[in-house]
Parts: C-alpha cells; sequence; structure tokens
C-alpha cells in the first residue's frame, strides 16, 4: 500500500468504515510511515473538534409552527392549481363566446376582426412562450433532485 | 397517529401516497432538525435555512408517486434538501461568505472548571466553521453529511448518487481541503 492509497483509508478509519482487510493493511503501513501517522492524528483532533460543534437551535416558536408553514404552503399550492384551472376555462370560454359573437358577426369590418383577431394570437403565442420557458426552467433547475 | 410514531419511514411514504396527510406530518416532525440545520451548514443563514428545510418537504410531497421504495426516505429527503441549496446559492450568484459563528454555530458556555481548554475548542470551533465556509460547496456538503449528520458511507452514496466505493475518497479530498483551509489551526 502506498501513501496515496493509505491516506484514503485513513478517512475510511476515522468513520469506522474499513473491513478487517482494509484495517490490517493500513496498520502495516503506518507502522513504517511517519507521514501517513501524522495525517491520521491531524484528521482524529479535526473529527474531535467537529463532534463537538453544534448549530444554534431555533427558538421553540419556529418549530412549532414548522409543520403549518409546511401545511400553509401546500394548501396554497392547491389553491393556485385551482385558481389557474378555473382561469383557463374562463378564458377559453370567453375566446369561444368573442368568436361566435365578433368574428363570426357579418356586419363586423374585416379590418377590425384581422387586427383584435392578431392580437389575441399574438397574447396567446406570448402566454404559451412565457408558460413553456417556466416550466422548463422548472423542471431543470427546482425539480431536478427529485429524479434523482 | 401516536401508534404511527415509531413506524418505518418507507410505510409511511406508502400510506401518504394514499393521501393521508397526517403520516407526512410524522415524517416532516423525524426530520425537521437534521434537514434544517443542513441547509444551515450549507447556506450559513439561518431564514433561508428554514425556508430550503421546508420547500425540501414541499417538494418531498410532491413528489411522492415517483418515490422508489428500494431507496431510504431520509436520503432522498436529504437529496433533495442539497440541490435546493446548491440552486440556492447559485440563484445568489456570489459563493457564500463567511457569516462569522454568530446564529450558525452554538459555541457553548465557557467550562468554570477548565476555561483555558474551553478557550481553546471555542476558537478551533470557530476557525473550521470559518474554514467550511471557503471551501467549495461539494466539499462543504459530504463533510456535513458525514461529520454533522453522522451518516453512514451508504446514506451519502445514497444522498449525492454516487457509488458507495467513491465516497471514502471523496471524504479524503474534501478533507483535505478542510484542512488546507484550517492551516496551523488544524494541528
Amino acid at each position: 500500500m502506498n501513501c496515496q492509497e493509505a491516506m484514503i483509508y485513513i478517512s475510511g478509519r476515522i468513520d469506522g468504515e474499513l473491513t478487517t482487510e482494509q484495517e490490517k493493511m493500513l496498520d502495516e503501513h503506518l507502522q513504517t510511515c511517519p507521514r501517513c501517522r501524522k495525517e491520521l492524528d491531524e484528521l482524529l483532533k479535526l473529527k474531535e473538534v467537529t463532534s463537538n460543534m453544534r448549530f444554534t437551535d431555533l427558538p421553540d416558536k419556529y418549530w412549532a409552527g414548522y409543520w403549518h408553514a409546511i401545511y400553509d404552503r401546500l394548501e396554497r399550492g392547491l389553491g393556485w392549481i385551482l385558481l389557474s384551472i378555473g382561469a383557463i376555462i374562463l378564458a377559453a370560454l370567453g375566446t369561444w363566446e368573442i368568436f361566435r359573437h365578433f368574428f363570426l358577426d357579418p356586419v363586423q369590418p374585416i379590418l377590425l376582426k384581422l387586427a383584435i383577431g392578431s392580437g389575441l394570437l399574438g397574447l396567446i403565442i406570448l402566454i404559451i412562450s412565457v408558460l413553456r420557458e417556466r416550466l422548463f426552467a422548472r423542471k431543470h433547475e427546482r425539480y431536478e433532485e427529485v429524479e434523482r | 397517529m401516536g401508534s404511527k410514531m415509531e413506524s418505518p419511514d418507507n410505510e409511511l411514504v406508502m400510506a401518504c401516497r394514499n393521501g393521508n396527510l397526517r403520516n407526512f406530518q410524522i415524517l416532516v416532525e423525524r426530520y425537521k432538525k437534521p434537514v434544517y440545520y443542513f441547509a444551515l451548514g450549507m447556506i450559513g443563514n439561518a431564514d433561508d435555512a428554514l425556508d430550503i428545510s421546508q420547500e425540501a418537504f414541499i417538494n418531498a410531497y410532491k413528489s411522492l408517486s415517483r418515490f422508489d421504495d428500494s431507496r431510504q426516505f431520509k436520503s432522498w429527503l436529504f437529496a433533495i434538501a442539497a440541490n435546493l441549496c446548491k440552486n440556492a446559492l447559485r440563484a445568489a450568484a456570489v459563493r457564500r461568505k463567511y457569516l462569522g459563528s454568530d446564529g450558525v454555530i452554538d459555541i457553548g458556555a465557557v467550562n468554570a472548571a477548565d476555561p483555558e481548554k474551553c478557550l481553546i475548542t471555542k476558537e478551533k470551533k470557530e476557525a473550521v466553521w470559518k474554514a467550511l465556509s471557503e471551501i467549495d460547496e461539494e466539499a462543504r456538503e459530504i463533510i456535513i453529511l458525514k461529520h454533522f449528520q453522522d451518516m453512514s458511507y451508504k446514506e451519502i452514496a445514497e444522498v449525492l448518487d454516487i457509488p458507495a466505493g467513491s465516497v471514502m475518497s471523496r471524504l479524503h479530498y474534501a478533507r483535505l481541503k478542510l484542512k488546507n483551509a484550517l492551516g496551523e489551526d488544524c494541528r
């Protein structure tokens, strides 16, 4: 075993993750290598310091309200989904009514129909584009972790 | 809910899939502190860590149908939290700066029996936290998982989605970075 391998095994030893065979190989190396013994000592000291380190706890009121905050956010999410479905249905119905009463009305001038039709089509393209961009960003960043 | 408090994680996940939110509450109560402390170690800010930890649970709940039962729920949850932390650090567009130990690390009270030793330990804790905040986020992540969450190599491999055999060497290189950042404070 060379020093580079021994250094990696040292990490395994301080974490208690070496097999009996690996422990034996490391012991043999440590008996002849003062540099690796020094490395082991330093890492043991480092582990001792970190094992005594604690993150500052939050005040109890945060822990008491923790679940409610999650529940509220989940509930709000459901609210947004229902609102969006309602808005989409209303928009579709509205568009159909406009089409029926305005675009199919022979009294309305063609030029006006073209202008309003073009504006509405542009608005629909913009909305679809923004939605697609949002969905792409959400899929590739925000929820990437969920696939792992 | 009482009898279910001791149920294994994956059993609770199965019940959650059937729409039982109470079971998810048990999982939240079980892991809220570890996930929060993990986020705090990664981000270094209590408000953001609280927000990210809650978001991790929300994302987990929304994705329960995609949870692979052969995995541990804890590892999966930490993987979600880890990615949220990384996204938050990237969104901030700046690497985290050293925020000091105030509000992040509990330095602890001075022991009247041995104040000198306590003072040295305090200084070391501060030095370690400062060094941790200076190393790259991947090294910090694996050190927090091992040193502060006390996860096994198997659990770490699941969280980081890497082969179990790579964890030992990854930890070694992360510790080297931490040691270098610590400099003389390590000795």
